[in-house]
């Protein structure tokens, strides 16, 4: 019986993924756990091991490199000895509309001629023929916003990360009802918690790693918000997965501490070290960028008090971080007192959840802010 | 010895001598391709030649040398064409099967067995329609008698009582095949009877008697009295073919015996007998002849070998006069013809002006043509010029290749290009080929005329457009006119040129009216017309398929399309440059030819677009064709078969949106 290799699921949010390559050819023969072929997700490019041992035949309507593919998608079979091909499920219609990409598409020789002779490079062109051919009439375009356009502005290239970016920011733009809620709660006893650690000689926690701690208390209590929108249902979380906004000189990222609830905060400020400094020089994995279930984003550092922070699709929710300052806060009877403050923005996807169950979050997130002690042991 | 004797023996003895010759060059490598000797046969060319002249023509067959000899060509122009040197009698083209010698009026030998019949049949026709005594001989053995040739070609030289003599050398062999056995009635000459002409049967390897015989034929063709068939019993002493093995469909002592009836020592003998000549002076005869072919073979090794660059020379013939222009502006507007109505116009003109022109077709006479293609011709130039045919295409298509061969401006009225295709082999191996193979020496000015065209239920032997076929063919003119206009001026064209052209009409625009000047015009071939400018696409629209895709241009002008029309009027030759210069300008090309689309024109404008216009495409090069298959009858079928306007109309969008 023939084994149908298909594409796995890259990490929790991977819907499609471009395939790369085979590692073995067809008709060789594959042993179970030999790497068979690889996937690009969003970010990186992973070797899939065979699951199991047989030949391996890839059928004539394989996608090629290049080509997107879905999870569950068949990219050939595993055969025993002797055993014969099943059947092609279908002859490939548009061969040549699929594997259309940007910068790959057909350009029709007069397009190429009249490029030459116009100095419009036609890689960077869209091409309105058929599956993307590119055509005189979109050179000529090219050209006529060339010599018209004023005075050319500086521009500068979108690498492959500022291109997932934005892709991943217009998905979420498109696909949740983003409402932000804030909060100012008193950051005072957290300022002290960091302090006592300084106090022993210790590299304290950051405040994200504290906030983190916290949300994540205050998520068990309001899982909704770290469940994900499936149309027919919500999926809650199996485990509670935080992401950390992280600004890298090439752009967001947002490595992904694990069951954020059985690390102690020193082992969570740890973790989030770690994966910061991975992530700021680029060498993290993409097992390590996957599968959050909420995120936060720290502005404060910068000065920012509050924001409408963007919905790191599929999450439900992210929570923003303003800066802390002293303010002077009315304690009632006419008495002024200062104290340490932040403002918190919660941005959630109304779909999954409605605005006061979400303030409620929020509330028991305050609470916690006055006493952080109990979740926040070494 | 008399005049008569001393041509006779030295004729024969140096048609033996240079064949026997050829045979050892042959086995010395010198001959590169066949070599089919005439040993044995000797006494027939020789008797038959001693009374033609040389304005008279002879038509041969593969088996030519010895009629070569006999009409008069050196020996060294024959032995230099078999080594395949330049100054070969047909400079290097032909070698044995293609002898010619057209100024001696030795009008070719032939690898085809049949057509030389048709073609002495046409020859004698150009000579009783100019006038004077030449006489027309075919050649032929007896395989060709069962050949549909010879009956056409007889009967039509019976009924209009042409100056031809038809000499049958019975050798007793098709190739290898017995007459004995290939024949349902192997009397050839009794097969004159259903021709109603004379049938005469006389020993071949009787010099005397074939000369008395033929004698009395060509006395009787010069003064009118119709054409003869004369069988000459013989037999071919050496092999088929020089190199082929000989003994497994006849035996050794049958060769050997037949090699004892020897012509030449025969009359040799008879020479001695009478007294007429001495031993002494045949052999100084035999001595002379033996030097002289000696010395031919010599000077044929040393001649110069033809250059390569000549190779495609003659294929058409050379320009060699000014046509009338174009008017520029119609000096006598009148109200418009038909299509049909202009070729008569020139037909007309230009046989008002050249009596070499003549018609031959079923109805073309007081009938005036299935289409009106004659109308009123008849009268005035009588039925030498416009002669009513038997139903024998292929017969009437060879008999004007001889007749062009002749002198004559042959124009032959097919009605459907259909019929056509029953004389393909007289079209593409004798009419396409007889320039070339004549090195430029014989001019082909027949013109073939015939409609294609789907429409009407014609169903499938009425509508072919068979075109493509013949625009493949080196040496042919294929004309595809769509207006009144055009039809006149190429036409007119086609009787003025010196090449072969099929005129292939529209039928179903016979009747469609424009405006033609009423002056003569000519529209040189190769230049195709701009039916419509554009922009956006074009469209090389074939024949009838012109006017449809104009209708289409102007269907999609209404939605802001601009669609350039061409016509290119003459698929062979085809305008190029026009093609390519239009794709430069619109980068689109679509072909609509109702013919079918494999190995069509359309596939060979594709190519050329594709090579030399690669550049210019900005979408992939379509055709639209009719349906790969035959012309149905029903107008549900027939209508399913052929491109309409809205197909024209979706293909240019669909080619737009590429």
């Amino acid at each position: 019986m023939a084994i149908e290799i298909t594409v796995p699921r890259l990490g929790w949010s991977m819907e499609e993924g471009v395939f790369s390559a085979w590692l073995k050819r067809d008709g060789e023969p594959v042993r179970m756990g030999e790497p068979l072929f690889a996937v690009e997700s969003d970010k990186v490019t992973m070797d899939f091991e065979s699951l199991d041992s047989g030949i391996l035949h890839i059928p004539y309507d394989a996608p090629q490199p290049g080509d997107v593919v879905a999870p569950g998608q068949r990219l050939g079979y595993l055969l025993m000895e002797g055993e014969p091909a099943p059947e092609a499920m279908s002859i490939p219609a548009a061969r040549a509309e699929t594997v259309a990409r940007p910068g790959k598409a057909p350009v029709t020789p007069r397009a190429r001629r009249t490029a030459g002779e116009l100095d419009v490079d036609t890689a960077a062109l869209r091409g309105s023929g058929k599956g993307g051919r590119v055509r005189e009439i979109d050179v000529r375009e090219a050209f006529a916003r060339k010599t018209e356009a004023p005075p050319p502005v500086e521009s500068v290239p979108v690498s492959p990360l500022r291109r997932t970016i934005a892709a991943r920011m217009m998905r979420s733009r498109e696909n949740t009802a983003p409402v932000t809620l804030t909060r100012r709660v008193d950051a005072t006893e957290i300022v002290r918690l960091r302090k006592q650690w300084k106090l022993r000689g210790e590299t304290p926690p950051a405040y994200t790693d504290i906030v983190m701690k916290l949300a994540a208390v205050a998520l068990q209590d309001h899982p909704l918000l770290a469940g994900r929108w499936e149309e027919d249902r919500i999926v809650l979380a199996q485990g509670i997965h935080v992401g950390i906004a992280v600004d890298t000189p090439h752009g967001l990222l947002v490595p992904v501490i694990r069951d954020v609830p059985a690390l102690s905060l020193e082992q969570l400020a740890a973790r989030s070290r770690q994966l910061i400094a991975a992530a700021q020089s680029r060498r993290i994995t993409a097992a390590d960028l996957e599968g959050a279930v909420f995120t936060i984003t720290n502005l404060g550092a910068i000065g920012v008090e509050a924001f409408t922070p963007i919905i790191q699709f599929p999450e439900t929710a992210v929570l923003g971080m303003g800066t802390i300052r002293w303010e002077v806060v009315a304690e009632g009877n006419g008495v002024l007192a200062t104290r340490e403050q932040m403002m918190l923005s919660l941005t959630f996807d109304h779909r999954v959840i409605d605005g006061a169950p979400a303030a409620r979050f929020l509330r028991t997130l305050a609470a916690l802010f006055g006493s952080p002690y109990a979740h926040c042991g070494r | 010895m008399t005049e008569q004797s001393c041509f006779l023996y030295r004729t024969m003895q140096l048609i033996r001598v240079c064949e026997e010759q050829l045979a050892r060059c042959h086995a010395r490598g010198l001959i590169h391709g066949a070599c089919h000797t005439y040993v044995g046969e000797e006494a027939i060319a020789t008797g038959v030649c001693w009374r033609l002249r040389p304005d008279d023509a002879v038509f041969s067959t593969h088996r030519g040398h010895g009629h070569a000899l006999a009409k008069g060509m050196p020996p060294f122009a024959l032995i230099a064409e078999l080594f395949g040197r330049e100054p070969g009698c047909s400079h290097g083209r032909g070698g044995s099967m293609h002898l010619f010698s057209p100024e001696i009026g030795m009008m070719g030998a032939s690898g085809i067995v049949g057509p030389c019949i048709l073609q002495a049949a046409g020859a004698a026709y150009s000579f009783q329609l100019f006038g004077g005594d030449r006489v027309a001989v075919a050649f032929f053995g007896d395989g060709a008698v069962n050949n549909g040739a010879f009956h056409e070609g007889l009967n039509m030289a019976s009924i209009w009582k042409l100056p031809a003599v038809f000499v049958c050398e019975n050798n007793q062999f098709a190739t290898e095949v017995p007459f004995q056995y290939a024949a349902g009635n192997p009397d050839v000459a009794s097969r004159a009877a259903a021709y109603g002409m004379p049938g005469i049967q006389v020993d071949g390897n009787d010099v005397l008697a074939v000369a008395e015989a033929a004698e009395e034929a060509i006395r009787r063709a010069r003064s009118g009295g119709g054409p003869t068939l004369l069988e000459c019993k013989t037999y071919r002493t050496r092999a088929h073919a020089e190199g082929m093995g000989d003994y497994t469909y006849r035996t050794r002592e049958e060769v050997a015996a037949w090699r004892e009836r020897c012509p030449i020592r025969r009359f040799r003998a008879g020479l001695i007998t009478s007294g007429e000549a001495t031993e002494a002076e045949l052999d100084a005869i035999d001595a002379g002849i033996r030097e002289e072919i000696r010395k031919a073979g010599e000077e044929a090794e040393r001649a110069h070998w033809p250059r390569a660059e000549a190779a495609a020379a003659h294929v058409y013939a050379a320009r060699s006069r000014a046509h009338a222009p174009e008017p520029v502006v119609d000096s006598s507007p009148r109200p418009p013809i038909s299509l049909a109505a202009a070729t008569l116009e020139a037909l007309d003109y230009e046989m008002e002006r050249n009596p070499r022109i003549f018609v031959l077709g079923e109805g073309i006479g007081a009938r005036g043509g299935n289409f009106g293609t004659t109308a009123g011709l008849f009268a005035k130039y009588g039925a030498a010029r416009l002669r009513d045919t038997p139903i024998s295409e292929r017969g009437f298509t060879g008999l004007a290749c001889g007749a062009a061969m002749a002198g004559a401006r042959p124009v032959v009225d097919f009605m459907f290009i259909d019929f056509l295709n029953d004389a393909f082999g007289e079209i593409v191996n004798q009419i396409a080929k007889m320039q070339y193979m004549s090195s430029g020496r014989l001019k082909m000015p027949v013109l073939l005329r015939g409609c294609i065209g789907i429409g009407h239920s014609a169903a499938t032997h009425h509508s072919g457009s068979y075109h493509s076929i013949y625009s493949h063919i080196p040496g042919l003119r294929v004309v595809v006119p769509s207006t009144p206009y055009d039809a006149k001026g190429l036409f007119t064209h086609a009787l003025r040129c010196d090449d072969p052209v099929l005129f292939l009409e529209p039928r179903e625009l016979m009747s469609t009216k424009g405006a033609v000047p009423a002056e003569p015009y000519e529209i040189e071939f190769g230049k195709a017309r701009v039916v419509r400018e554009g922009r956006q696409a074009t469209v090389a629209a074939i024949g009838p398929m012109v006017q449809r895709a104009a209708a289409a241009a102007e269907a999609l002008a209404g939605e802001g399309v601009s669609v350039e029309v061409l016509d290119p009027r003459t698929v062979s030759p085809l305008d190029t440059p026009a093609i390519l210069a239009s794709l430069h300008k619109t980068g689109r090309l679509l072909i609509v030819d109702e013919a079918f689309g494999p190995c069509g024109i359309g596939a060979e404008i594709a190519a050329q677009a594709a090579d030399a216009g690669f550049n210019d495409l900005d979408a992939p090069i379509r055709r639209l064709n009719g349906a790969f298959a035959p012309t149905p009858y029903s107008p549900t079928l027939e209508a399913a078969v052929t491109p309409p306007v809205d197909r024209i109309v979706a293909a240019i969008r669909a080619l737009i949106e590429e």
